[in-house]
């Protein structure tokens, strides 16, 4: 058994935001299982956890598929016998405008930002009910509370994400289930990393988005994983239903 | 310098002779902050330090009434005055009278509004500064549910538990760089003060058990709930938040 005896689940685990929340909570003392369609990336991680005298291991699942994200549940549920958090941070983008996104675009970005959730949170949570009660963190996006020109489906999917959160916590808070949602804006290592470096001078817009917010500066992996540790902790035992923005003060700001 | 995640900071709760402010002074002196005891209980707030100082930790009692901006004032140059400097400003002092609108006095209307507004105004204008000349710092405002969500009997609560939102965000705008603004918004916290509403209630235990029925996990608040998130916010583990506003509520507000 880990350290605190406690298992986590993180999806999309193997890189970005998901691989720093998994380092976090597995330095916390969790078992931490990093489920990714990425199956090279969520070995690695989870190898160097190993190493590191840390407590992990891996499965490969598609989260669009229910068949994938049931047997993912039972598989640690016989391995583990509990789960005390489940953090669903596998999420895709495509850059569109609302006339211009393709139908195949359009389903593809629903059916992993959304559906995946759904999917995990309607295996997960009974698990984490029998555990006796636990977490359930999202990873929406500051473009789930604002929009911006050219991520139409993107918007949708993360705008959904929070009331699909808050059904979540309602029906399932006399069960001592908690449910919330991590909002980030662009972080230096998430989806807006890999964007930014398609572009022709990533250094220049990662500085102009850094300029936009009120902090002037991006956020960090580091401080996703300390936000979502702490939702996932007793600390937050009161709270569920919540958004937690990271943006540096962005969505406050009405021009951004 | 001592452990702790507020380790060499210095933190000033307003309202801490008690309930939610009494359990942040000790939880955050507890993480190594030197604390500021602000109360017009006297008494109250002499035993906050008296248990932060059983506890090994640092504080010291002020009297203030900060719905005055000449003690608003005061405290923060005594703040500053006795430890040099002001890392987190915790404004949790506030008054409840309900009224329908126009049951309010004129009376009613400007105590609420100078003691849960115009305060923390006050306190954050003579904050500022110091954080601006310092390392920065991070300003904790306690708004209510009912700063976001109506309810019969509070014109002059809600107004002023909303107008303080749209303040700390402001704040996080303005100053963004090197301060943080967010806001908790706690629901039903059973702390001394509700138990002493509720014991004027000829059918208190009704009341109760209603009141716990409206709330998703079935429970009120502990002011520990409460300083829980406060550490949260005032602790550099949400150092990419502001301008943001976290309900404390059993999952009250995702319901509504």
């Amino acid at each position: 058994m880990s350290p605190n005896g406690r298992v986590s689940l993180v999806t999309g685990g193997a890189s970005g935001l998901g691989e720093a929340i998994v380092n976090r909570l597995a330095s916390d003392g969790d078992h931490v299982i990093v489920a990714d369609v990425d199956e090279p990336g969520a070995r690695l991680v989870v190898d160097n956890l190993i190493a590191a005298g840390l407590w992990a291991d891996m499965v490969t699942v598609d989260v669009t598929s229910e068949g994938e994200v049931a047997a993912m549940i039972d598989g640690l549920m016989e391995r583990h016998g509990r789960l005390d958090a489940l953090v669903c941070s596998a999420a895709i983008e495509t850059r569109s405008s609302v006339v211009d996104c393709a139908d195949d675009d359009w389903q593809r970005v629903l059916d992993v930002n959304l559906k995946g959730p759904f999917l995990c949170c309607k295996h997960g949570i009974p698990a984490i009910v029998r555990t006796g009660g636990g977490s359930v963190v999202l990873l929406g996006s500051v473009l789930g509370a604002i929009g911006s020109p050219g991520y139409a489906a993107y918007c949708a999917s993360k705008g959904a994400l929070v009331n699909l959160a808050k059904q979540a916590a309602i029906e399932h808070a006399p069960d001592q289930v908690r449910v919330n949602v991590v909002s980030p804006s662009a972080t230096d290592t998430g989806l807006f990393a890999r964007v930014a470096a398609r572009s022709d001078d990533p250094e220049r817009m990662m500085q102009m988005v850094a300029g936009n917010t009120p902090m002037q500066r991006l956020g960090t992996a580091a401080e996703v994983a300390a936000t979502v540790a702490f939702l996932c902790s007793d600390g937050a035992a009161f709270i569920s239903g919540t958004v937690i923005p990271l943006d540096g003060g962005m969505a406050a700001r009405r021009i951004v | 310098m001592g452990a702790g995640q507020l380790a060499g900071r210095v933190a000033l709760i307003t309202g801490s002779a008690s309930g939610q402010g009494r359990s942040a002074a000790q939880l955050f002196a507890d993480q190594g902050a030197a604390i500021v005891v602000v109360d017009v209980d006297d008494d109250g707030a002499h035993e906050t330090v008296a248990c932060i100082d059983k506890a090994g930790g640092r504080a010291f009692a002020l009297h203030a009434d900060v719905s005055t901006r000449h003690d608003c004032d005061a405290m923060v140059a005594a703040a500053v005055d006795t430890y040099g400097r002001l890392d987190v400003l915790y404004n949790n002092a506030a008054i409840q009278m309900s009224g329908r609108l126009i049951e309010t006095t004129e009376e009613m209307w400007d105590v609420t509004i100078a003691t849960n507004l115009s305060a923390i105004f006050w306190a954050c204008r003579a904050a500022i500064p110091h954080m601006l000349a310092g390392d920065g710092g991070s300003i904790v405002n306690t708004s209510s549910t009912l700063g976001q969500q109506g309810s019969e009997g509070y014109a002059a609560y809600g107004a002023a538990k909303a107008g303080l939102i749209a303040l700390t965000r402001q704040i996080a705008v303005e100053y963004g760089p090197k301060v943080r603004a967010n806001v908790i918004a706690p629901g039903s916290i059973d702390t001394p003060r509700f138990r002493k509403v509720t014991e004027r209630m000829d059918d208190a235990e009704s009341f109760l058990g209603m009141l716990q029925r409206t709330i998703p996990m079935r429970r009120l608040g502990l002011a520990d709930d409460v300083a829980r998130l406060a550490l949260f916010l005032a602790s550099d583990a949400s150092a990419y938040t502001s301008g943001a506003v976290i309900p404390c509520d059993g999952g009250l507000a995702a319901f509504r």
